[in-house]
C-alpha cells in the first residue's frame, strides 16, 4: 500500500514536472515590464489581430518613460481592434545585453530603439536590419525629408543603406553654477590656465572645480570627444575611423595627456569612478558640491529648477597646444534611434501593422513629447520655445551658431572597440595606464 | 519482482530532476563546449576555429588578470569566511543568550540580493558622500582614508570586501547546525577530563564536523569561481578588468564585445577550475579521513 502510494505520488510529480517544462519551452516574453493588454477586446477578436513586439529602454527610471508612456498608451488603444503590442523595456544597460541575446537567438523584437554605429555593425552584417528607405516608401505619414538629412548618418552601415529612423539628437555642454562663480569672485575660464586657477580657488573651499568621472566610460567618453575637436585635424581623423582610421593619433595621446594633468590637479573628483556615470556626475554639480559639469540634455530631467536658474552654459576651456577655438564647437550628433526587424517587416501578415507602429515611433506627437524630457528630436518638429526646460533654452541659445563635432562613440567601427573606449578610459583617469597605453589598446581593439 | 519495482520507482523519482539538469545544465554546458572551439559574434554564421580560442587565451593579459583575481577571491574567501564562521558559530553555540537572534542576524545579509550590497558598498565607499572615510577619520584613523574604488591598490579588495563579508552568514548558519550535530556527551566527556573550550574545538569538534567543514569550502570556492554581481555592480569589473573575475570576463567578452565563442571557452576554463578545486578538496578531505 505504501509502495502504491509512493509510485502515485512520484508519478504525479514527475507529470508536473513534466508539464511545467513544456509551460518553460512555450513562447513568452521575459521582461521586467511588459504591458499586452488590449483594452475591451474579446478574445475572439485577439486572435484576428496582429502582435507586435516593441522594444525600448524608455521604460520606468528613464528621463523619457513619463513622456513616452502616456503616448505609447493613447497609441495602444486607437489600434487595440487591429494589433496586440508587447512593449518591453529595460535599463540601458541590461537593454543593450537583452537586444544582444535576442540577436544571439534568432528572436530580435519587431521594432525596437537602438543606437546606430558600431552597435548596430553585427546586425547589419548579418542582414537583419530593413533599409528604413523601405519604410518611408510606405509609409504615408512619415517621410525621410521630415527628418534633419546629417540625422541618418550614424544609422548609415559599410553597404551605404539606412537601417534607422533617427530619434534623439544630443548636445554635449559644459554647465556651471553662476553663483559658485560669484561667491568666490571668479570668473569663467576661458583658458587651461584660468581653470587651473579656478581649481585652486574652489579646491581650497571644498569645492570640486568640475564633476567629472569615467564608469563605464560615461560620461569621460564624451567628454574625451570635447577635448579631442579642440585639436587640429581631429574633425577629419573622427570622420575617417568608421572605414579603419586610427585612434591611435599624436592627438587622442595629447587628450589623454591633458585628462591626467587635470585629475592630478584635482579639477575632478577624487574618486572618479564612484562618482562616475552620468547621475552620480550631475548629483554633485546639483548638490552644489562641485562648480562645473559636463553633461547631455538626456539628464536635464534630474536638474532641480533652482539649479537650472544658476547654471550656465559655457565653453569648454582652451585646451594646451589646441587650435580649434572651443567656443565656435560643440559636439552635437545623432545618439539614437528605432530599428526595424526586416524578417518581420517584410512578413505580410505584419507588414501594416509595422508601419503603423513605426508611424507611431517616428510621429510629431510622440517627438514633441519626447522633447519635453529634454530631447533633442532630429526629426523638423514645431516645439515652441517656451515649453522647454530653462536649462535646455539655454543650451539652444548657446548651440546658435555653433559648428557641430562629432564624438567617438558613434565613429567606432565595432561595438568591441566602443567598450575598450570606455573601459580605458576608467583605468585611464585612475591613472592606471598611460595615455599612450590607452590608445594603444583601443586601437588594438579596432585592429582585431 | 522487487527490485524491478525498486527500480521503476527511482526512475520516475529521478526522471523530472534528469530531464531539468540535462536540459538546463548538460546539454548547454555541452553546447558552450562545442561554442569554444568557434568563432561567433552572435549574428553571423558560427566558424570552426579549432584551438584558436584556448591559444588565443592563454595569450591574454586580461584573461590572467582576471583568472588572478578571481584566484585572490577564491583564497580570501576560504581563509576569511570558514574560520570567521566556524568562530562565531561556536560562539554561539557556546550557549550565548539570543543565540537564535544572533544567527539570524548574522544570516540577514546572505538573503539580501548581491546587487543591493553591491550598490550600498560603492556608496560607502564614495570619497566625496560616503560614509566609510568619515568613519574613519571620526575613529582617529584618518590616515587610512582612501579612494577605495579609484586606488589601483585597493581597488580588488574593496570589491571583495562585500562578497567575503555577506556570506559569513551562511558559513554561520551551516557550522551552527554541524556543531548541534556533535554527540553532547563526548563533549561533556572531555569536559569532565579537564579539555579547555579551545582544545574541545581543536580536538574533538573539528574533526566531528570536517565534512561541513569540507562541503563549506567547495560552496566557498565554487562560490567564488562564479562571483560576478559584486564586481558588475560596484565597478563593472574596471577599471579595465582590473577588478573582473572570470564571470564578469566572461560576461562582458560574451555580451558587451559580442564575442561568444571566446566567452564560451572562458566558461569552460572556469568550469574545470570548479572541477578541479571539488576534486582537490575531496582528496585532501579523504586523506584526513583515513
Amino acid at each position: 500500500m505504501k509502495n502504491k502510494t509512493l509510485k502515485i505520488l512520484a508519478l504525479g510529480m514527475s507529470i508536473v514536472m513534466t508539464m511545467g517544462l513544456t509551460a518553460c519551452g512555450a513562447t513568452a516574453p521575459s521582461t521586467d515590464q511588459t504591458d499586452t493588454s488590449t483594452g475591451k477586446a474579446s478574445s475572439a477578436a485577439k486572435n484576428d489581430k496582429v502582435s507586435i513586439v516593441l522594444a525600448t529602454n524608455w521604460g520606468e527610471g528613464d528621463a523619457k518613460y513619463d513622456y513616452f508612456y502616456p503616448e505609447f498608451e493613447k497609441f495602444k488603444e486607437s489600434v487595440a481592434d487591429t494589433i496586440d503590442i508587447t512593449l518591453e523595456t529595460y535599463t540601458t544597460e541590461d537593454y543593450k545585453t537583452k537586444i544582444k541575446t535576442q540577436t544571439a537567438s534568432g528572436s530580435l523584437p519587431d521594432v525596437f530603439t537602438y543606437w546606430g554605429g558600431g552597435m548596430m555593425a553585427d546586425m547589419c552584417d548579418a542582414g537583419l536590419l530593413l533599409n528604413v528607405d523601405d519604410y518611408f516608401k510606405d509609409s504615408q505619414t512619415v517621410k525621410r525629408e521630415d527628418f534633419e538629412p546629417g540625422s541618418f548618418e550614424f544609422y548609415v552601415a559599410g553597404d551605404g543603406n539606412t537601417y534607422g529612423i533617427p530619434i534623439e539628437s544630443t548636445r554635449g555642454i559644459l554647465m556651471a553654477n553662476s553663483e559658485l562663480f560669484k561667491k568666490y569672485n571668479l570668473e569663467y575660464p576661458k583658458t587651461y590656465d584660468d581653470l587651473l586657477a579656478c581649481a585652486k580657488v574652489f579646491n581650497e573651499n571644498g569645492i570640486i572645480p568640475m564633476s567629472m568621472g569615467s564608469n563605464g566610460g560615461s560620461p569621460s567618453e564624451f567628454f574625451f570627444s570635447e577635448l579631442y575637436n579642440q585639436y587640429a585635424g581631429a574633425e577629419e581623423e573622427l570622420e575617417a575611423l568608421p572605414a579603419g582610421g586610427a585612434f591611435n593619433t599624436a592627438n587622442a595621446v595629447k587628450v589623454g595627456e591633458v585628462i591626467q594633468d587635470m585629475k592630478n590637479h584635482q579639477i575632478f573628483p577624487e574618486d572618479t569612478v564612484t562618482n562616475g556615470g552620468y547621475g552620480p556626475c550631475l548629483q554633485l554639480y546639483t548638490d552644489q558640491k562641485a562648480a562645473m559639469t559636463y553633461t547631455y540634455p538626456w539628464m536635464f530631467e534630474s536638474i532641480p529648477e533652482n539649479i537650472q536658474e544658476m547654471s550656465d552654459v559655457i565653453p569648454m576651456p582652451q585646451m594646451p597646444d589646441s587650435t580649434v577655438d572651443s567656443s565656435t564647437i560643440e559636439t552635437g550628433f545623432t545618439v539614437y534611434g528605432c530599428l526595424i526587424n526586416k524578417a518581420s517587416y517584410e512578413d505580410p501578415a505584419k507588414h501594416d501593422a509595422m508601419v503603423k507602429v513605426c508611424d507611431f515611433i517616428a510621429s510629431d506627437e510622440l517627438n514633441s513629447s519626447l522633447v519635453k524630457s529634454g530631447m533633442i528630436p532630429c526629426k523638423n518638429v514645431e516645439v515652441p520655445y517656451k515649453d522647454q526646460k530653462l536649462i535646455m533654452q539655454k543650451t539652444l541659445d548657446y548651440s546658435e551658431g555653433k559648428d557641430l563635432v562629432q564624438v567617438h562613440y558613434t565613429k567606432l567601427p565595432s561595438a568591441s572597440a566602443i567598450s575598450e573606449m570606455e573601459s580605458g578610459l576608467d583605468e585611464l583617469f585612475i591613472n592606471a595606464i598611460t595615455p599612450q597605453e590607452y590608445v594603444d589598446k583601443v586601437q588594438e581593439s579596432i585592429t582585431k | 519482482m522487487k527490485s524491478r519495482r525498486t527500480a521503476f520507482t527511482i526512475f520516475v523519482f529521478l526522471f523530472p530532476v534528469f530531464i531539468i539538469y540535462t536540459l538546463f545544465m548538460i546539454i548547454p554546458l555541452i553546447q558552450t563546449f562545442v561554442y569554444s572551439f568557434t568563432q561567433w559574434n552572435g549574428v553571423t554564421e558560427t566558424t570552426f576555429t579549432g584551438i584558436s580560442n584556448y591559444v588565443k587565451l592563454l595569450q591574454d593579459k586580461d584573461y590572467w588578470t582576471t583568472f588572478m583575481n578571481t584566484l585572490k577571491l577564491v583564497g580570501l574567501s576560504a581563509v576569511i569566511q570558514i574560520p570567521v564562521g566556524l568562530l562565531v558559530a561556536y560562539l554561539l553555540y557556546c550557549k550565548v543568550k539570543g543565540m537564535k537572534i544572533f544567527r539570524t542576524i548574522f544570516f540577514l545579509p546572505v538573503v539580501i540580493a548581491p546587487v543591493a550590497i553591491g550598490l550600498m558598498f560603492s556608496l560607502f565607499y564614495n570619497s566625496e558622500i560616503g560614509l566609510f572615510n568619515k568613519i574613519l577619520a571620526a575613529i582617529g584613523l584618518g590616515a587610512l582614508q582612501n579612494n577605495w574604488l579609484s586606488n589601483v591598490k585597493t581597488l580588488l579588495y574593496a570589491v571583495m570586501a562585500p562578497q567575503i563579508w555577506q556570506y559569513i552568514g551562511l558559513y554561520i548558519t551551516i557550522f551552527l547546525g554541524a556543531l548541534q550535530s556533535v554527540p553532547e556527551e563526548i563533549i561533556e566527556g572531555a569536559e569532565i577530563d579537564g579539555a579547555n573550550k579551545l582544545q574541545i574545538l581543536h580536538r574533538i569538534i573539528i574533526p566531528e564536523i570536517r565534512n561541513f567543514i569540507v562541503i563549506s569550502l567547495i560552496l566557498s570556492v565554487t562560490g567564488s569561481l562564479k562571483s560576478f554581481d559584486h564586481s558588475w555592480i560596484m565597478t563593472k569589473g574596471g577599471p579595465g578588468v582590473r577588478s573582473a573575475y572570470l564571470g564578469v570576463y566572461m560576461y562582458k567578452t560574451s555580451f558587451v564585445n559580442s564575442d561568444f565563442g571566446k566567452g564560451s571557452t572562458i566558461t569552460v576554463t572556469i568550469v574545470l577550475l570548479s572541477l578541479l578545486f571539488t576534486i582537490l578538496l575531496n582528496i585532501i578531505n579523504n586523506k584526513y579521513s583515513d
